[in-house]
């Protein structure tokens, strides 16, 4: 089984889709430890992603993410933009100009790209950030993948292990970005960053299941503009 | 001349803090590029934030052979700076500065435009923060000047590695931002420590090496100053720090 650039593009429509109408919490767990910012600037990035896929279509999966990589960093303002950025920028360097992946493929591209996280926030799992989702949702498609199971299984399974790392991070105390001012306080709290990366994870297992998954993408991953309400001041 | 980036979530306090910093040059300023916000969102509006790419525009339009010294406001504008190393396509050399980020690019404009080299910048903009902790007491204070032997212009100590000189600032406001830079430039050429104190009153004294703690000590016209200097070029450091403030860092005339 190969990812095709279709399924692949797929993942990111339904990642903007699942980040917007999730932007109202991501902004609400951003605002008990952050600056109350993940959900619009999320928001923001992946809209403008989607806008760029609109307007053209990319020959190669490299091509494709590092345009990705690029939008996001030039759009989301904070520093899930650097973060994200380097994620889709290493994923994409890792691929080179094929138009489809294998299974090792997208493993060895989902590690590049967790690889690129790690060295951009200096963080590491248990800092209650972004990693704590992804380091056991890769660890979980690689398990996965070697015991046998197909990309829709792994990646279902890196989704459920990408939640559950999310989950974990409600008693930790942060240790990096943000959220590391308030000490012990942080603890209590999911961590934003980690919901987001939850999200990138569910969309990737909703766009590897299959056809009748791929039949509801495009009413899934149209949603109108961004209208969760921002607490900004 | 180095070049610098301000790198800043917003547009607004970038500018200003380069028009503060570039109150304190004369004509001669370095090359300055601001990066700041993230571009605008669906509404027009302005993104508070910091932009990689703008970044790596930014250390390419100022990039020199002199390398380029990059400061930074907080939080994702680090992440932005890092970042932006990497896609910067300059072969010279990029430094981001740990400095706080008011204090640093005054400091660091004014030792550019004086003509000071990236290492020395980028040390004294990241000494920038204890330089104002000395000046609201709540750090040690610099260490006693050397023990001087009585007032003289010039006078070699019995072991030739220690030089006293003196003189008074005759600039009608003292020893501002601009002459500071240029005793801190000036001792970049000489092997040698040098320690400028008030002649009156030697607790007020600076390391002549450090133009924010040469300001800091708010030296005013008519003051005597002391320059005490060891290593091997200490006698012609005190002397060029003596003959620059006789004739009022060339502010006169």
């Amino acid at each position: 089984m190969t990812v095709q650039i279709d399924q692949l593009v797929d993942w990111l429509r339904r990642f903007r889709a699942l980040v917007v109408q999730n932007q109202a919490l991501l902004t609400e767990l951003d605002s008990a430890i952050g600056d109350a910012d993940h959900g619009s600037n999320m928001a923001r990035g992946m809209n403008a992603v989607v806008e760029k896929l609109h307007g053209e279509s990319s020959e190669t999966v490299d091509a494709l993410f590092k345009g990705v990589g690029m939008t996001l960093v030039s759009s989301v303002g904070g520093a899930s933009g650097p973060l994200y950025g380097t994620f889709f920028l290493r994923f994409g360097t890792s691929t080179g100009a094929v138009t489809a992946l294998d299974a090792g493929g997208l493993s060895a591209a989902l590690r590049a790209g967790l690889g690129g996280v790690v060295t951009r926030g200096k963080a590491e799992a248990g800092d209650k950030t972004m990693l704590d989702a992804m380091i056991p949702a890769v660890d979980a498609l690689d398990s996965a993948l070697a015991a046998g199971r197909d990309l829709a299984a792994a990646s279902a399974e890196a989704a459920a292990a990408a939640a559950a790392g999310r989950d974990a991070t409600e008693p930790l105390v942060a240790r990096k970005g943000r959220a590391s001012y308030l000490g012990d306080r942080s603890a209590g709290h999911v961590d934003p960053g980690a919901t987001s990366t939850a999200l990138l994870f569910e969309a990737l297992a909703a766009a590897l299941a299959g056809p009748a998954a791929a039949a509801e993408s495009d009413s899934a991953a149209e949603p109108g503009p961004a209208s969760a309400p921002d607490p900004t001041p | 001349m180095i070049g610098i980036v301000v790198v800043s979530h917003s547009t607004a306090l970038a500018e200003a803090a380069v028009a503060l910093a570039l109150q304190m040059t004369g004509d001669a300023s370095p090359r300055i590029a601001v990066a700041a916000g993230a571009g605008t969102d669906a509404n027009g509006d302005d993104v508070v934030g910091t932009d990689a790419a703008r970044v790596a525009a930014a250390i390419d339009e100022v990039a020199s052979a002199e390398g380029v010294l990059v400061f930074m406001d907080l939080g994702s504008a680090v992440l932005s700076a890092e970042m932006a190393l990497e896609f910067a396509e300059t072969p010279h050399e990029v430094r981001l500065s740990a400095a706080p980020f008011v204090e640093g690019l005054v400091a660091a404009v004014v030792l550019a435009a004086a003509g000071a080299t990236l290492d020395d910048i980028d040390r004294e903009a990241s000494g920038a923060m204890s330089a104002k902790a000395a000046q609201l007491g709540v750090a040690a204070p610099p260490p006693e000047p050397p023990a001087a032997g009585p007032a003289a212009p010039r006078q070699q100590a019995a072991d030739a590695a220690c030089a006293v000189a003196e003189a008074v600032i005759v600039n009608d406001v003292g020893l501002h931002a601009r002459p500071a830079s240029m005793i801190a430039a000036r001792m970049g050429s000489f092997d040698a420590e040098v320690t400028v104190s008030d002649a009156e009153d030697p607790r007020r004294s600076a390391s002549a090496a450090s133009m924010l703690a040469l300001m800091g000590l708010a030296l005013a016209q008519g003051t005597r100053l002391r320059f005490s200097g060891t290593g091997a070029d200490a006698a012609a450091a005190v002397e060029a720090l003596r003959a620059m403030t006789e004739e009022g860092y060339g502010e006169l005339g």
